[in-house]
């Protein structure tokens, strides 16, 4: 059974789900991605945006007739997930 | 005047430099490990940094009390202020340095084995109530090891080797789990080096050149810890 995700590592696997959709994701998919539930991706979400690593979008979609939402990794987002790489590193190197 | 043991006088002085570079390497550790405590709030970190800090200190406290034995002016100077504080009762200055060797042992003794729990794999580590009291039962060793080793220095670095040896186990397993990552490979290398080094200190009181050897494979150590660091700031 694979190990809990801690909180730092949940919210590197929402960015890099962003980051490998070329930077731009629908929720739905979001979710998919990131194997997190309705209720925790959006309370991670609120954080992101609040922090400046994602932005959300909204356009017109005309065969809906509704806005449809799109989340963006911000430049901060990509500077996160280096970041987070390097830390990484750092742990896997000195054994932590 | 007090020595713990005697080094070649002509490498006195070059030592300190030495110690001066791991004692920046140490501090550049603990402050990025410092840095991904703040991020992920996971203790680990924290108790790497806090090691490393240690390290710092403890040389910090070595170049100081060495720089006073070999330095007249700065050893003039500490005996002119100490005079005026304790008049005639600076017979007594080996105290000085005793305190000063108790305090950079505790240091180093306290860091490596923080080092050497740290790099126990998670499932390995000691929890809550058990972990406080192995540390607490640690602590006292530590301070009896240094206590005992202003009498007989070799029981310190002795000390030393035998945790060190345990740690690059560790880093060995880590090395073997990592597949092969080439920055787990110089942590390894780095500790087994610093292992040389306290190695060729427990016996410099059969050949003093083991001074400059074991400060030469200290600063190496100190030095890929430098690269492994670098390598992964850069990546």
């Amino acid at each position: 059974m694979a190990a809990r995700r801690s909180r730092l590592e949940l919210i590197f696997d929402i960015l890099l789900s962003i980051q490998n959709k070329g930077g731009r994701i629908k929720p739905t998919h979001l979710m998919y991605k990131s194997n997190l539930s309705h209720k925790l991706l959006s309370q991670y979400m609120d954080e992101l945006l609040g922090k400046e690593l994602i932005s959300v979008e909204e356009e017109f979609h005309k065969k809906r007739e509704a806005p449809v939402k799109t989340i963006i990794l911000t430049e901060k987002g990509n500077v996160f997930l280096a970041e987070y790489r390097r830390m990484r590193e750092f742990t896997d190197a000195f054994g932590l | 005047m007090y020595q713990l043991f005697f080094t070649p006088s002509w490498f006195n002085g070059y030592d300190l430099i030495f110690e001066g570079i791991s004692l920046i390497v140490a501090f550049l550790i603990a402050a990025y490990s410092w840095k991904i405590y703040s991020m992920s709030k996971e203790n680990r970190y924290a108790y790497f940094s806090l090691a490393f800090v240690l390290i710092g200190i403890s040389l910090a406290i070595k170049m100081f009390t060495y720089g006073v034995l070999y330095f007249e002016p700065l050893r003039d100077g500490v005996a002119t202020t100490l005079t005026l504080v304790v008049g005639n009762n600076l017979q007594f200055a080996d105290l000085f340095y005793r305190a000063a060797f108790f305090l950079q042992m505790t240091g180093l003794l306290g860091a490596w084995m923080l080092i050497f729990f740290i790099s126990q794999k998670s499932r390995e580590r000691l929890h809550s109530y058990y972990e406080v009291s192995q540390i607490a039962l640690f602590l006292y060793l530590i301070l009896l090891i240094c206590f005992v080793s202003n009498f007989k220095y070799s029981v310190f670095y002795l000390t030393s080797a035998v945790i060190l040896g345990l740690t690059v186990l560790n880093y060995y397993k880590n090395y073997l789990n990592s597949k092969g990552n080439p920055k787990s490979l110089l942590v390894m290398a780095a500790f087994i080096f610093i292992l040389f080094s306290n190695l060729s200190f427990i016996f410099v009181f059969l050949w003093d050149s083991l001074y400059v050897m074991g400060e030469l494979f200290l600063l190496i150590g100190f030095l890929l810890l430098l690269y492994a660091y670098r390598q992964v700031k850069r990546s």
